[in-house]
Protein backbone atom coordinates (compact mmCIF):
# COMPACT_ATOMS: atom_id res chain seq x y z
CA UNK A 1 0.00 0.00 0.00
CA UNK A 2 1.76 3.12 -0.29
CA UNK A 3 2.23 6.06 1.74
CA UNK A 4 -1.10 8.07 0.80
CA UNK A 5 -3.04 4.84 0.59
CA UNK A 6 -2.29 4.09 4.22
CA UNK A 7 -2.87 7.56 5.42
CA UNK A 8 -6.40 7.51 4.08
CA UNK A 9 -7.25 4.41 5.25
CA UNK A 10 -5.95 5.27 9.17
CA UNK A 11 -8.45 8.71 8.78
CA UNK A 12 -10.96 6.67 7.42
CA UNK A 13 -11.05 4.49 10.11
CA UNK A 14 -10.42 7.60 12.58
CA UNK A 15 -13.67 8.70 11.27
CA UNK A 16 -15.60 5.84 11.58
CA UNK A 17 -14.45 5.37 15.18
CA UNK A 18 -15.13 8.51 16.12
CA UNK A 19 -18.46 8.26 14.43
CA UNK A 20 -19.66 5.22 16.53
CA UNK A 21 -18.31 7.60 19.91
CA UNK A 22 -20.43 10.26 18.96
CA UNK A 23 -23.58 9.85 21.24
CA UNK A 24 -25.88 12.20 18.84
CA UNK A 25 -25.08 9.94 16.42
CA UNK A 26 -26.04 6.63 17.99
CA UNK A 27 -29.02 8.37 19.62
CA UNK A 28 -30.85 9.82 16.06
CA UNK A 29 -29.05 7.70 13.04
CA UNK A 30 -29.51 4.06 15.51
CA UNK A 31 -31.97 4.41 18.37
CA UNK A 32 -34.40 6.96 17.33
CA UNK A 33 -35.49 4.80 13.40
CA UNK A 34 -35.72 1.67 15.05
CA UNK A 35 -37.68 3.11 18.31
CA UNK A 36 -40.05 5.00 16.29
CA UNK A 37 -40.55 2.16 13.50
CA UNK A 38 -41.85 -0.36 16.75
CA UNK A 39 -44.22 2.72 17.99
CA UNK A 40 -45.33 3.33 14.85
CA UNK A 41 -46.17 -0.20 13.45
CA UNK A 42 -47.30 -1.34 16.61
CA UNK A 43 -50.22 1.16 17.38
CA UNK A 44 -50.72 1.34 13.62
CA UNK A 45 -53.32 -1.61 12.01
CA UNK A 46 -51.03 -3.81 10.92
CA UNK A 47 -52.67 -4.42 7.52
CA UNK A 48 -53.06 -1.32 6.58
CA UNK A 49 -51.39 -0.59 2.86
CA UNK A 50 -49.96 2.48 1.88
CA UNK A 51 -50.33 2.73 -2.08
CA UNK A 52 -50.98 -0.87 -2.16
CA UNK A 53 -47.29 -1.35 0.20
CA UNK A 54 -47.86 -3.12 3.57
CA UNK A 55 -47.31 -0.59 6.38
CA UNK A 56 -44.52 -2.35 8.06
CA UNK A 57 -42.40 -2.54 5.25
CA UNK A 58 -42.98 0.59 4.10
CA UNK A 59 -42.75 2.01 7.65
CA UNK A 60 -39.32 -0.23 7.47
CA UNK A 61 -37.83 1.81 4.68
CA UNK A 62 -38.80 5.48 6.47
CA UNK A 63 -37.10 5.04 8.93
CA UNK A 64 -33.78 3.46 7.86
CA UNK A 65 -33.75 6.15 5.50
CA UNK A 66 -34.52 8.88 8.27
CA UNK A 67 -31.67 7.19 9.88
CA UNK A 68 -29.47 7.39 7.25
CA UNK A 69 -29.98 10.91 6.34
CA UNK A 70 -29.62 12.19 10.08
CA UNK A 71 -26.29 10.56 9.82
CA UNK A 72 -25.03 12.79 7.25
CA UNK A 73 -27.18 15.83 9.22
CA UNK A 74 -26.81 15.45 12.95
CA UNK A 75 -23.46 14.21 13.05
CA UNK A 76 -21.45 14.38 9.42
CA UNK A 77 -22.52 18.33 9.12
CA UNK A 78 -21.68 19.58 12.91
CA UNK A 79 -18.43 17.76 12.77
CA UNK A 80 -17.17 19.37 9.94
CA UNK A 81 -17.84 22.64 10.92
CA UNK A 82 -16.24 21.72 14.21
CA UNK A 83 -13.55 20.35 12.31
CA UNK A 84 -13.25 23.76 10.50
CA UNK A 85 -13.91 26.11 13.75
CA UNK A 86 -11.55 24.54 16.23
CA UNK A 87 -8.38 24.76 13.76
CA UNK A 88 -8.08 21.08 12.13
CA UNK A 89 -8.48 21.56 8.53
CA UNK A 90 -5.83 24.23 9.03
CA UNK A 91 -3.36 21.61 11.09
CA UNK A 92 -3.83 18.81 8.33
CA UNK A 93 -2.98 21.01 5.41
CA UNK A 94 0.74 21.67 6.61
CA UNK A 95 0.66 17.66 6.96
CA UNK A 96 1.53 15.54 3.50
CA UNK A 97 -1.69 14.05 4.16
CA UNK A 98 -3.91 15.47 0.65
CA UNK A 99 -6.76 17.40 0.91
CA UNK A 100 -8.14 15.16 -1.66
CA UNK A 101 -7.74 11.99 1.15
CA UNK A 102 -8.97 13.95 3.56
CA UNK A 103 -12.30 14.55 1.72
CA UNK A 104 -12.38 10.93 0.21
CA UNK A 105 -11.92 9.34 3.65
CA UNK A 106 -14.54 11.51 5.20
CA UNK A 107 -16.92 10.14 2.14
CA UNK A 108 -15.77 6.89 2.32
CA UNK A 109 -16.10 6.42 6.08
CA UNK A 110 -19.84 8.45 5.95
CA UNK A 111 -20.78 5.55 3.32
CA UNK A 112 -19.53 2.61 5.36
CA UNK A 113 -21.02 4.04 8.38
CA UNK A 114 -24.61 4.32 6.43
CA UNK A 115 -24.39 1.08 5.20
CA UNK A 116 -24.16 -0.30 8.93
CA UNK A 117 -26.77 1.83 9.75
CA UNK A 118 -28.90 0.18 6.88
CA UNK A 119 -28.27 -3.72 7.59
CA UNK A 120 -28.76 -2.77 11.69
CA UNK A 121 -32.15 -1.32 11.16
CA UNK A 122 -33.01 -3.92 8.57
CA UNK A 123 -32.02 -6.77 10.62
CA UNK A 124 -33.71 -5.66 14.23
CA UNK A 125 -36.64 -4.36 13.23
CA UNK A 126 -37.05 -6.85 9.79
CA UNK A 127 -36.18 -10.02 11.95
CA UNK A 128 -38.46 -8.57 15.00
CA UNK A 129 -41.35 -8.37 12.84
CA UNK A 130 -40.85 -11.17 10.74
CA UNK A 131 -40.95 -9.11 7.36
CA UNK A 132 -41.07 -11.61 4.33
CA UNK A 133 -39.61 -9.77 1.32
CA UNK A 134 -37.18 -11.75 -1.43
CA UNK A 135 -33.91 -11.11 -0.63
CA UNK A 136 -33.15 -9.43 -3.73
CA UNK A 137 -36.13 -6.65 -2.89
CA UNK A 138 -33.94 -6.21 0.42
CA UNK A 139 -30.92 -5.76 -0.79
CA UNK A 140 -31.94 -3.12 -4.00
CA UNK A 141 -34.36 -1.57 -1.40
CA UNK A 142 -31.27 -0.89 1.30
CA UNK A 143 -28.54 0.03 -1.87
CA UNK A 144 -31.27 2.67 -2.83
CA UNK A 145 -31.48 4.47 0.51
CA UNK A 146 -27.37 4.05 0.68
CA UNK A 147 -26.96 5.82 -2.45
CA UNK A 148 -29.54 8.76 -1.75
CA UNK A 149 -27.58 8.87 1.42
CA UNK A 150 -25.10 10.81 -0.71
CA UNK A 151 -27.19 13.47 -1.63
CA UNK A 152 -27.36 14.21 2.09
CA UNK A 153 -23.69 13.66 2.67
CA UNK A 154 -23.52 16.91 0.08
CA UNK A 155 -26.31 18.82 1.28
CA UNK A 156 -23.95 18.09 5.13
CA UNK A 157 -20.80 19.27 3.33
CA UNK A 158 -22.84 22.41 1.91
CA UNK A 159 -24.06 23.06 5.87
CA UNK A 160 -20.93 22.54 6.99
CA UNK A 161 -18.72 24.97 5.04
CA UNK A 162 -20.80 27.64 7.08
CA UNK A 163 -18.25 29.40 9.58
CA UNK A 164 -20.67 29.54 12.44
CA UNK A 165 -20.31 26.18 14.10
CA UNK A 166 -23.46 26.76 16.42
CA UNK A 167 -25.34 27.69 13.25
CA UNK A 168 -24.58 24.72 11.46
CA UNK A 169 -25.72 22.56 14.32
CA UNK A 170 -29.07 23.93 14.37
CA UNK A 171 -29.50 24.70 10.73
CA UNK A 172 -29.09 20.96 10.09
CA UNK A 173 -31.37 19.76 12.60
CA UNK A 174 -33.95 22.14 11.43
CA UNK A 175 -33.06 20.73 8.03
CA UNK A 176 -33.50 17.35 8.98
CA UNK A 177 -36.52 16.91 10.88
CA UNK A 178 -38.34 19.51 8.79
CA UNK A 179 -37.30 17.75 5.42
CA UNK A 180 -38.06 14.46 7.07
CA UNK A 181 -41.24 15.09 8.16
CA UNK A 182 -42.54 17.14 5.01
CA UNK A 183 -40.93 14.47 2.98
CA UNK A 184 -43.37 11.43 4.48
CA UNK A 185 -40.98 10.22 6.14
CA UNK A 186 -42.79 10.20 9.68
CA UNK A 187 -46.01 9.80 8.31
CA UNK A 188 -47.24 9.35 4.58
CA UNK A 189 -47.42 12.05 2.27
CA UNK A 190 -50.76 10.35 0.98
CA UNK A 191 -52.38 12.00 4.66
CA UNK A 192 -51.12 15.38 3.64
CA UNK A 193 -53.57 18.20 2.16
CA UNK A 194 -52.44 18.57 -1.63
CA UNK A 195 -50.56 21.48 -1.72
CA UNK A 196 -47.97 19.77 0.61
CA UNK A 197 -48.21 16.66 -1.25
CA UNK A 198 -46.98 18.92 -4.57
CA UNK A 199 -43.94 20.28 -2.29
CA UNK A 200 -42.65 16.89 -1.23
CA UNK A 201 -42.40 15.28 -3.87
CA UNK A 202 -39.12 17.77 -5.01
CA UNK A 203 -37.34 17.03 -1.41
CA UNK A 204 -34.77 14.47 -1.55
CA UNK A 205 -36.32 13.01 1.57
CA UNK A 206 -39.34 12.31 -0.06
CA UNK A 207 -36.86 10.82 -3.02
CA UNK A 208 -35.23 8.38 -1.02
CA UNK A 209 -38.41 7.04 0.75
CA UNK A 210 -39.94 6.47 -2.45
CA UNK A 211 -38.03 4.41 -4.43
CA UNK A 212 -37.47 2.35 -1.35
CA UNK A 213 -41.94 2.02 -0.81
CA UNK A 214 -42.04 1.48 -4.60
CA UNK A 215 -39.54 -1.74 -4.32
CA UNK A 216 -40.99 -3.07 -1.69
CA UNK A 217 -44.23 -2.79 -3.15
CA UNK A 218 -43.13 -5.05 -5.51
CA UNK A 219 -42.23 -1.96 -8.01
CA UNK A 220 -39.24 -0.02 -9.68
CA UNK A 221 -37.79 3.30 -8.36
CA UNK A 222 -38.95 5.90 -10.61
CA UNK A 223 -36.00 7.77 -12.37
CA UNK A 224 -37.36 10.90 -12.31
CA UNK A 225 -36.16 10.09 -8.27
CA UNK A 226 -33.21 8.78 -9.12
CA UNK A 227 -32.65 12.45 -10.95
CA UNK A 228 -33.62 14.59 -8.39
CA UNK A 229 -31.39 12.80 -6.08
CA UNK A 230 -28.28 13.02 -8.34
CA UNK A 231 -29.62 16.76 -9.11
CA UNK A 232 -29.38 17.88 -4.92
CA UNK A 233 -26.11 16.13 -4.76
CA UNK A 234 -24.50 18.13 -7.75
CA UNK A 235 -25.72 21.14 -6.79
CA UNK A 236 -24.33 20.86 -2.90
CA UNK A 237 -21.04 19.80 -3.91
CA UNK A 238 -20.61 22.41 -6.47
CA UNK A 239 -21.63 25.42 -4.32
CA UNK A 240 -19.86 23.76 -1.09
CA UNK A 241 -16.68 23.32 -3.21
CA UNK A 242 -17.07 26.83 -4.45
CA UNK A 243 -17.60 27.89 -0.69
CA UNK A 244 -14.89 26.00 0.57
CA UNK A 245 -12.08 27.22 -2.22
CA UNK A 246 -13.27 30.46 -1.48
CA UNK A 247 -12.54 30.84 2.47
CA UNK A 248 -9.16 28.83 1.74
CA UNK A 249 -7.90 31.41 -0.82
CA UNK A 250 -6.83 33.51 1.88
CA UNK B 1 25.41 28.26 4.36
CA UNK B 2 22.19 25.69 3.83
CA UNK B 3 19.20 28.35 4.10
CA UNK B 4 16.33 26.57 5.36
CA UNK B 5 13.75 28.88 5.39
CA UNK B 6 14.07 32.54 2.84
CA UNK B 7 12.09 35.69 2.98
CA UNK B 8 12.24 38.10 0.24
CA UNK B 9 10.48 41.44 1.08
CA UNK B 10 7.41 39.70 2.02
CA UNK B 11 4.45 41.69 3.11
CA UNK B 12 0.82 40.71 3.84
CA UNK B 13 -2.04 42.98 3.65
CA UNK B 14 -5.40 42.76 5.47
CA UNK B 15 -8.32 44.58 4.70
CA UNK B 16 -5.98 47.58 3.88
CA UNK B 17 -3.62 46.95 6.93
CA UNK B 18 -0.35 45.72 6.35
CA UNK B 19 0.06 43.20 9.26
CA UNK B 20 3.95 42.26 7.46
CA UNK B 21 5.69 45.00 5.65
CA UNK B 22 8.49 44.20 3.72
CA UNK B 23 10.16 41.86 5.83
CA UNK B 24 13.11 39.62 4.32
CA UNK B 25 14.72 36.54 6.91
CA UNK B 26 17.17 33.86 6.07
CA UNK B 27 17.26 31.10 8.56
CA UNK B 28 19.94 28.82 8.40
CA UNK B 29 20.09 25.29 9.24
CA UNK B 30 19.70 24.01 12.76
CA UNK B 31 19.62 27.38 14.07
CA UNK B 32 17.01 27.88 16.82
CA UNK B 33 15.27 31.37 15.86
CA UNK B 34 12.66 32.99 17.89
CA UNK B 35 10.38 35.76 16.54
CA UNK B 36 9.56 38.20 19.29
CA UNK B 37 7.33 40.86 19.39
CA UNK B 38 4.29 41.55 20.74
CA UNK B 39 0.42 40.93 20.42
CA UNK B 40 -0.34 42.20 16.56
CA UNK B 41 3.12 42.49 15.51
CA UNK B 42 2.67 39.98 12.51
CA UNK B 43 4.38 36.65 14.08
CA UNK B 44 1.87 34.53 13.16
CA UNK B 45 1.06 36.39 9.87
CA UNK B 46 5.02 35.34 9.53
CA UNK B 47 4.95 32.07 10.23
CA UNK B 48 1.66 31.01 8.22
CA UNK B 49 3.11 32.42 5.29
CA UNK B 50 6.10 30.08 5.76
CA UNK B 51 4.03 27.22 6.16
CA UNK B 52 1.98 27.86 3.07
CA UNK B 53 -1.00 28.45 5.03
CA UNK B 54 -1.28 31.99 3.84
CA UNK B 55 -0.02 33.81 0.56
CA UNK B 56 2.00 36.40 0.65
CA UNK B 57 1.07 39.75 -0.91
CA UNK B 58 4.05 40.61 -2.02
CA UNK B 59 7.44 38.82 -2.17
CA UNK B 60 8.30 35.59 -2.21
CA UNK B 61 8.66 32.66 0.34
CA UNK B 62 10.69 29.27 0.28
CA UNK B 63 10.64 26.82 2.64
CA UNK B 64 13.54 23.88 2.33
CA UNK B 65 14.07 25.33 -1.15
CA UNK B 66 10.81 24.68 -2.64
CA UNK B 67 7.13 26.08 -2.11
CA UNK B 68 5.86 25.25 1.55
CA UNK B 69 2.86 23.82 -0.15
CA UNK B 70 4.36 21.17 -1.54
CA UNK B 71 3.75 17.44 -0.02
CA UNK B 72 7.71 16.85 -0.40
CA UNK B 73 8.30 19.84 1.96
CA UNK B 74 5.42 19.26 4.25
CA UNK B 75 6.73 15.80 4.53
CA UNK B 76 9.64 17.33 6.30
CA UNK B 77 8.07 20.25 8.58
CA UNK B 78 5.87 19.85 12.08
CA UNK B 79 4.08 22.45 13.78
CA UNK B 80 2.07 23.82 16.61
CA UNK B 81 -0.18 26.32 15.57
CA UNK B 82 -2.50 28.61 18.00
CA UNK B 83 -5.92 27.95 18.83
CA UNK B 84 -6.04 24.31 17.76
CA UNK B 85 -7.93 22.39 19.32
CA UNK B 86 -8.21 18.71 19.89
CA UNK B 87 -9.71 16.17 17.68
CA UNK B 88 -13.17 14.81 19.53
CA UNK B 89 -13.77 11.14 19.86
CA UNK B 90 -10.03 10.10 20.01
CA UNK B 91 -7.93 8.68 22.60
CA UNK B 92 -4.43 10.38 22.74
CA UNK B 93 -2.65 7.33 21.86
CA UNK B 94 -5.23 7.32 18.52
CA UNK B 95 -4.72 10.69 18.08
CA UNK B 96 -0.80 10.52 17.92
CA UNK B 97 -0.88 6.78 15.65
CA UNK B 98 -3.54 9.39 13.28
CA UNK B 99 -0.90 11.67 12.62
CA UNK B 100 2.10 9.32 12.57
CA UNK B 101 0.40 7.53 9.35
CA UNK B 102 0.40 10.85 7.10
CA UNK B 103 4.28 10.40 6.90
CA UNK B 104 7.02 8.11 5.92
CA UNK B 105 9.08 7.97 8.49
CA UNK B 106 7.36 8.73 11.98
CA UNK B 107 8.73 8.27 15.34
CA UNK B 108 7.56 5.72 17.46
CA UNK B 109 4.48 6.54 19.41
CA UNK B 110 5.92 5.30 22.57
CA UNK B 111 9.14 8.22 22.22
CA UNK B 112 6.26 10.35 21.31
CA UNK B 113 4.24 9.66 24.16
CA UNK B 114 7.77 10.07 26.68
CA UNK B 115 8.73 13.46 24.89
CA UNK B 116 5.22 15.16 25.24
CA UNK B 117 4.80 13.14 29.20
CA UNK B 118 1.88 11.82 28.24
CA UNK B 119 2.55 8.37 28.43
CA UNK B 120 -0.03 7.79 31.60
CA UNK B 121 -3.12 9.58 29.62
CA UNK B 122 -2.35 7.91 26.46
CA UNK B 123 -5.45 5.93 27.13
CA UNK B 124 -7.47 9.18 27.77
CA UNK B 125 -10.04 10.69 25.22
CA UNK B 126 -7.12 13.77 24.15
CA UNK B 127 -10.95 16.34 24.34
CA UNK B 128 -10.51 15.50 28.56
CA UNK B 129 -6.85 16.63 28.78
CA UNK B 130 -6.15 20.05 30.57
CA UNK B 131 -5.33 22.79 28.04
CA UNK B 132 -1.35 22.36 29.48
CA UNK B 133 -1.71 18.80 27.94
CA UNK B 134 -3.33 19.21 24.98
CA UNK B 135 -0.58 21.69 24.12
CA UNK B 136 1.96 18.84 25.15
CA UNK B 137 -0.63 16.99 22.67
CA UNK B 138 0.12 19.34 19.97
CA UNK B 139 3.39 19.49 20.62
CA UNK B 140 3.66 15.14 19.94
CA UNK B 141 1.76 15.74 16.91
CA UNK B 142 4.17 18.53 15.27
CA UNK B 143 6.70 15.78 15.98
CA UNK B 144 5.03 12.77 14.85
CA UNK B 145 6.94 12.69 11.28
CA UNK B 146 10.24 13.61 12.74
CA UNK B 147 10.45 16.90 10.85
CA UNK B 148 13.58 18.60 10.20
CA UNK B 149 11.94 21.58 10.79
CA UNK B 150 10.01 22.77 13.57
CA UNK B 151 7.71 26.07 13.98
CA UNK B 152 6.15 26.11 17.58
CA UNK B 153 3.53 29.29 17.82
CA UNK B 154 3.08 30.68 20.61
CA UNK B 155 3.27 27.19 22.39
CA UNK B 156 3.38 27.81 26.20
CA UNK B 157 0.25 29.36 26.37
CA UNK B 158 -2.28 27.98 28.34
CA UNK B 159 0.43 25.78 30.01
CA UNK B 160 1.46 26.00 33.45
CA UNK B 161 4.95 27.02 34.94
CA UNK B 162 5.93 23.24 35.43
CA UNK B 163 4.69 22.28 31.95
CA UNK B 164 6.44 25.30 30.57
CA UNK B 165 9.49 24.16 31.69
CA UNK B 166 9.28 20.63 30.58
CA UNK B 167 8.26 21.82 27.33
CA UNK B 168 11.06 24.39 27.24
CA UNK B 169 13.79 21.26 28.06
CA UNK B 170 12.43 19.14 25.37
CA UNK B 171 12.64 21.63 22.71
CA UNK B 172 16.49 22.31 23.85
CA UNK B 173 16.92 18.21 22.81
CA UNK B 174 15.12 18.69 20.02
CA UNK B 175 17.68 21.29 18.89
CA UNK B 176 20.67 19.75 20.31
CA UNK B 177 19.51 16.98 17.62
CA UNK B 178 20.34 19.56 14.92
CA UNK B 179 16.24 20.56 14.66
CA UNK B 180 15.86 23.92 13.01
CA UNK B 181 12.97 25.45 15.46
CA UNK B 182 11.29 28.72 14.22
CA UNK B 183 9.16 29.89 17.79
CA UNK B 184 7.16 32.65 18.31
CA UNK B 185 6.54 34.46 21.87
CA UNK B 186 5.84 37.50 23.35
CA UNK B 187 8.42 36.72 26.15
CA UNK B 188 11.86 37.54 26.15
CA UNK B 189 12.65 35.29 28.78
CA UNK B 190 11.56 32.31 26.99
CA UNK B 191 13.07 33.67 23.66
CA UNK B 192 16.30 34.58 25.17
CA UNK B 193 16.83 30.95 27.62
CA UNK B 194 15.75 28.61 24.23
CA UNK B 195 17.20 30.59 20.87
CA UNK B 196 20.36 31.71 19.51
CA UNK B 197 19.40 34.06 17.52
CA UNK B 198 16.11 36.58 17.76
CA UNK B 199 14.44 38.18 15.58
CA UNK B 200 12.35 41.12 17.61
CA UNK B 201 8.94 42.06 14.86
CA UNK B 202 7.29 44.59 15.56
CA UNK B 203 4.20 46.49 13.19
CA UNK B 204 5.31 43.64 10.42
CA UNK B 205 8.73 44.89 10.32
CA UNK B 206 12.21 43.33 11.84
CA UNK B 207 13.26 45.95 14.56
CA UNK B 208 16.60 43.87 15.84
CA UNK B 209 18.26 41.06 14.83
CA UNK B 210 20.88 39.21 16.47
CA UNK B 211 21.92 36.88 19.82
CA UNK B 212 20.37 37.12 22.68
CA UNK B 213 23.20 38.84 24.33
CA UNK B 214 23.37 41.26 21.11
CA UNK B 215 19.54 41.85 21.57
CA UNK B 216 20.41 42.55 25.32
CA UNK B 217 23.17 44.52 24.75
CA UNK B 218 21.38 47.04 22.09
CA UNK B 219 19.35 48.28 25.08
CA UNK B 220 21.78 49.60 27.37
CA UNK B 221 19.66 48.38 30.12
CA UNK B 222 20.41 50.12 33.47
CA UNK B 223 17.74 51.35 35.74
CA UNK B 224 16.86 53.66 38.49
CA UNK B 225 14.11 52.94 40.00
CA UNK B 226 12.29 55.58 43.20
CA UNK B 227 9.09 55.90 44.17
CA UNK B 228 8.84 60.27 43.60
CA UNK B 229 7.09 62.46 45.28
CA UNK B 230 3.49 64.08 44.51
CA UNK B 231 4.94 67.15 42.17
CA UNK B 232 7.16 65.20 39.83
CA UNK B 233 5.88 65.36 36.55
CA UNK B 234 7.07 62.58 33.90
CA UNK B 235 7.35 65.57 31.73
CA UNK B 236 9.95 67.09 34.50
CA UNK B 237 11.98 63.64 34.58
CA UNK B 238 12.10 62.92 30.76
CA UNK B 239 13.72 66.56 29.87
CA UNK B 240 16.71 65.20 32.30
CA UNK B 241 19.55 64.61 30.29
CA UNK B 242 20.88 60.89 29.68
CA UNK B 243 16.94 59.41 30.42
CA UNK B 244 15.99 57.20 27.74
CA UNK B 245 12.91 55.87 28.93
CA UNK B 246 10.26 56.27 31.47
CA UNK B 247 7.76 54.03 32.95
CA UNK B 248 5.50 54.31 36.20
CA UNK B 249 3.08 52.60 37.90
CA UNK B 250 1.41 54.89 40.59
CA UNK B 251 4.41 56.81 42.20
CA UNK B 252 7.41 54.32 41.37
CA UNK B 253 9.02 55.51 38.44
CA UNK B 254 11.79 53.86 36.32
CA UNK B 255 14.20 56.03 34.48
CA UNK B 256 16.23 53.76 31.74
CA UNK B 257 20.00 55.21 31.19
CA UNK B 258 23.11 54.33 29.30
CA UNK B 259 24.82 56.09 32.57
CA UNK B 260 22.74 55.33 35.55
CA UNK B 261 26.36 56.96 37.72
CA UNK B 262 25.57 60.19 36.27
CA UNK B 263 22.02 60.57 35.89
CA UNK B 264 21.78 59.55 39.76
CA UNK B 265 24.11 62.46 40.77
CA UNK B 266 22.30 64.75 38.12
CA UNK B 267 18.90 63.42 40.10
CA UNK B 268 20.87 64.50 43.91
CA UNK B 269 22.09 67.68 42.26
CA UNK B 270 18.44 68.76 40.70
CA UNK B 271 16.54 67.75 44.34
CA UNK B 272 14.01 65.46 42.77
CA UNK B 273 11.54 64.13 45.50
CA UNK B 274 13.10 60.67 45.73
CA UNK B 275 13.03 57.73 48.09
CA UNK B 276 13.38 54.18 48.31
CA UNK B 277 15.94 54.86 45.33
CA UNK B 278 17.50 51.39 43.54
CA UNK B 279 19.54 51.02 40.64
CA UNK B 280 20.10 47.81 38.78
CA UNK B 281 20.57 46.36 35.19
CA UNK B 282 17.61 46.53 33.52
CA UNK B 283 15.29 43.77 32.76
CA UNK B 284 15.03 41.50 29.54
CA UNK B 285 11.32 43.12 29.67
CA UNK B 286 12.40 46.50 29.84
CA UNK B 287 15.24 45.68 26.71
CA UNK B 288 12.57 44.29 25.05
CA UNK B 289 9.84 47.65 25.54
CA UNK B 290 12.27 49.67 24.60
CA UNK B 291 13.16 48.36 21.31
CA UNK B 292 9.86 48.04 20.79
CA UNK B 293 8.74 51.15 21.58
CA UNK B 294 12.10 52.67 19.39
CA UNK B 295 10.69 51.41 16.49
CA UNK B 296 7.22 52.87 17.10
Amino acid sequence: MSQTARATWAQCKSEMLRTARNKRFVIFSVIMPIAFFFIFTGTMNADETIDGTDWIPYYLMSMTAYGVIGASLTSFAPRIAKERAQGWIRLLRITPLPSGSYVLSKIVAQALINLVIIVLVFAVAGLSKGIDLPAAVWVESGLWIWLGGFAFMALATLVGSMRNADAVQVLSMILYLGMSVMGGLWMPTSTFPQVMQDISKWLPTYRVGQGAWNLVGGGHPDWAGFGILAAYAFVFVIISSYIMKKQEAV
Amino acid sequence: MDHVIELERVSKVYKGKRAVDGLSLRVAKGSVLALLGPNGAGKTTTVSMILGLLQPTEGKVRLLGGDPREAGVRKRIGAMLQEVSVIDNLKVSETIELFRSYYDKPLPLADLLRISALESERGKMASALSGGQQRRLGFALALAGDPEVLFLDEPTVGMDVTSRQLFWETVRKMADRGKTIVLTTHYLEEADSIADRIVVVSDGRIVADGSPSEIKARTTGRVISFTAGERTSDDELRAIPGVTELSRSGRRVKLMSADTDRLIAELIGRRTDMRDIEIGSGGLEEAFQALVSKAE
